[in-house]
């Protein structure tokens, strides 16, 4: 009773700590091109209530269904008093999540086991780093752990609402990412490869039964109400639903033609277990995949006892190597596409974590692997600080991908100190005349001002001379000094490593601006 | 009945727009005065850029530096010359990599300071007249370093005599005062400076972060002169 006490009180800990590593300082990174991006498809749905479900970019809506009662909350309802704050704390919120979810586990895995895995998923760098960070993944990896968790608890108590609950978490992650399906597609590959290795042993007891067809039915019912509800905007376009289907070509085209984002196979592991950038510290998460190894190892080695199912772990195992293989196989690679192969690596974790304590008998060795797992966990915890407080847009942290430079803040703070001593303030004209990939995040960052437009060519944003703002790409910058002689002070900011931005400020303004200053 | 109800529809409905107009009306009137509603074109939606890691060291610019012409007997004064600076426990390197003629943009070539305003200084331990200063201050990146100002003086200290030769520091966040030289983007082939032939045993170079990150970073700085005008 006192250890089962105590496991509780742990489990809390590790929510609590996930929460730390969670909350603080949301607005402290800049926002990615691709938050940024959601962010503004965003704006829509909260300013109209309108949501169109676009076939080539953006991936589903839950993500900005589930954002509304937090902007709702905290910002009201104009885009122009939305924060990175309260839009990463949507992700934040369900990164933590997580943790309740492992709950669910139970039976599968022990207690001690759900809590080293509810530990690795609070600490863990790449989950901790992916939770505040505005794009779908975290969704997905809550929802695909729900499809498992709900799944695993139908097996031992094969009832509607967990029959329901399945069908929900399906739903969701299909209203979520369209790499979803990868995740289906391992977990119905685990499900048949547990069926094979067990149907060649002698002893089937523990084998679940098929469900009932009505179970089946309310299953499927909840896959379909989640999904079309999100994807047909709430019946406002029932053409989403039938596009949700479409876009696997797109996505099945872009996976194969990987462009800038082609990297080798390797790619994830070597990240998650090695990474050392220029003269930054050396990150490793190799505990966790070692421990995860290990925790699979175990399933095939012993029968279910003390709390966990052998069956469920081998269920776990198939799927993470299965999510491992698939996603290291498709060329297209982003750091974040690791998180649905890596929750089921934590949660073998932590099966791997008990299994070796237990492993011993010896005292001695015992304390020796609980002080080796202790350091571990802390060496975990250092990183996870670094990540997420610390290196959290420096490109020498591996999670760290094409982001922002913190330099970018200068030039959105410039402009804003600019502001008032134009007579227009927040109204002025501000022309941003970038490449296509060099204009986000500035749409997220300039959401306060009225007019602002966006060109790609310096020809087609027509009279410059006149403008109080420009702000352009570097290549740009000389066709725009023709246009803008001795008028205009320019500034240059970084946007990205390699990546500048020219701020091209009329003189009047400036100087209306120093003078100011000077008498301050 | 329904004729009754459609007209009072009708009617609430032209009051509710009418209301409607009349807000968005006075959202955006100031003192009598309408903003002017542009049709501005909205950003494209594009996809995850590319991730760069690795370091460029080809030109920005595209083009050579035309060639300087200096007095004959001109000679490099800086190499192997002592060198100080506002921090003398550098987070990255050794002070002396600013004299030691190693250019290459790659690690272990350049000293890293920490972020603020930081300065180099040379001291030629001779006064000479000086024609051109060179500065790489880190070309394996496409970056531009703010607040880059040059002076010269006889004075260690730089109280008295005090020349400011180069100042890009337009808004005088150094505290330097305003410079008018333009910011410019670091490549391999370095900043070059013309001192116009001043009079100075003592350089001193200025930087406050860059584009990059917050960080002050030399790789090499030469100085070349003559003793005699």
């Amino acid at each position: 009773m006192k250890k089962i006490t105590a496991l509780r009180s742990l489990f809390l800990l590790v929510l609590l700590g996930a929460l730390l590593f969670r909350l603080p300082l949301l607005n402290l990174r800049p926002m990615h091109n691709d938050e940024a991006n959601q962010a503004v498809k965003f704006r829509d749905l909260l300013e109209k209530g309108e949501y169109r479900y676009d076939i080539n970019d953006h991936h589903g809506p839950s993500l900005y269904y589930l954002t509304l009662p937090f902007i709702w909350i905290s910002s009201g309802t104009t885009f122009a008093s939305t924060s990175e704050i309260a839009l990463r704390l949507v992700l934040a919120i369900f990164g933590a999540g997580l943790i309740l979810l492992l709950l669910l586990l139970k039976g599968g895995l022990n207690l001690e086991a759900i809590v080293f895995a509810g530990l690795f998923t609070a600490i863990s760098p790449a989950m901790v780093y992916y939770s505040r960070y505005y794009i779908q993944e975290m969704l997905l990896v809550f929802f695909i752990l729900g499809v498992l968790a709900a799944g695993w608890r139908y097996t031992q108590n094969p009832s509607p609402g967990w029959a329901a609950a399945t069908g929900f978490f399906v739903g969701m992650a299909y209203a979520t990412k369209e790499t979803c399906i990868i995740a289906f597609g391992a977990i119905i590959g685990a499900l048949i490869l547990v069926w094979v290795s067990q149907s060649k042993r002698k002893d089937k007891k523990t084998s679940p039964d098929l469900p009932s067809i009505k179970h089946l039915l309310l299953f499927l019912g909840t896959v379909i109400l989640a999904s079309f509800l999100l994807y047909s905007s709430f019946f406002q376009n029932i053409r989403g639903i039938l596009d949700s289907v479409l876009a696997f070509g797109a996505y099945f085209s872009r996976a194969g033609e990987a462009g800038i984002h082609s990297h080798p196979w390797y790619y994830y592991l070597k990240m998650l277990a090695f990474s050392k950038y220029g003269t930054g510290p050396v990150w490793s998460e190799f505990l966790i995949l070692a421990l995860g190894f290990l925790g699979g190892i175990a399933a095939f080695c012993a029968k279910s006892k003390a709390g966990f199912n052998f069956l469920f772990i081998r269920f776990i195992s198939f799927y993470t190597l299965l999510t491992v293989v698939i996603f290291s196989l498709i060329p297209y690679k982003t750091p974040w596409n690791l998180l649905p192969f890596y929750i089921g690596f934590i949660v073998l974790a932590g099966h791997g974590a008990v299994f070796i304590i237990r492993a011993y008998k010896n005292l001695y060795f015992r304390c020796a692997i609980v002080l080796v797992l202790a350091l571990g966990l802390l060496h975990l915890g250092v990183q996870s600080y670094q990540a997420n407080f610390k290196f959290y847009a420096n490109p020498n942290n591996p999670y760290v991908y094409a982001h922002t430079s913190n330099d970018f803040f200068r030039l959105i703070k410039r402009i804003h100190e600019l502001t008032p001593y134009h007579p227009d303030h927040n109204q002025m004209l501000i022309k941003v005349i970038t490449n296509s990939d060099e204009t986000w995040p500035l749409p997220w960052y300039l959401r306060s001002f009225g007019q602002v437009g966006y060109w790609q060519e310096v020809d087609a944003a027509g009279e410059l001379s006149d403008v109080p703002i420009i702000i352009s790409s570097l290549d740009k910058s000389k066709q725009i000094q023709s246009f803008l002689q001795n008028n205009y002070l320019s500034e240059h900011y970084g946007l990205r490593p390699e990546v500048l931005l020219a701020l091209h400020i009329k003189k009047d303004l400036w100087e209306n601006f120093m003078q100011k200053q000077a008498v301050r | 009945m329904i004729k009754k109800f459609s007209l009072f529809a009708l009617t609430f409905l032209t009051l509710l727009l009418f209301i409607q107009g009349i807000g968005i009306n006075s959202q955006d009137t100031k003192k009598g005065e309408v903003f002017l509603k542009l049709k501005l074109p909205k950003p494209l939606f594009v996809g995850t850029p590319r991730n760069i890691r690795s370091p460029n060291l080809e030109k920005i610019t595209g083009k050579m530096r035309k060639p300087f012409l200096v007095p004959i007997g001109t000679k490099i004064l800086s190499l192997g010359k002592p060198v100080s600076a506002s921090d003398m426990e550098p987070i990255i390197g050794e002070v002396e990599f600013v004299t030691d003629r190693e250019k290459s943009g790659e690690e272990g070539y350049y000293v890293e300071f920490g972020p603020g305003v930081q300065y180099v200084q040379i001291d030629l331990k001779k006064t000479y007249f000086l024609h051109a200063i060179l500065i790489w201050h880190y070309h394996s990146q496409a970056r531009v370093y703010r607040d880059v100002i040059v002076q010269v003086s006889d004075d260690p200290d730089f109280i008295t005599n005090v020349k400011t030769i180069f100042n890009n520091d337009h808004d005088n966040s150094a505290g330097l005062g305003i410079g008018k030289e333009k910011e410019y983007i670091e490549v391999n082939e370095g900043r070059l400076i013309n001192p116009r032939g001043v009079k100075a045993r003592y350089v001193r170079l200025y930087s406050r972060g860059n584009t990059s990150n917050d960080m002050n970073h030399y790789v090499e700085v030469e100085v070349y002169g003559t003793s005699k005008k």
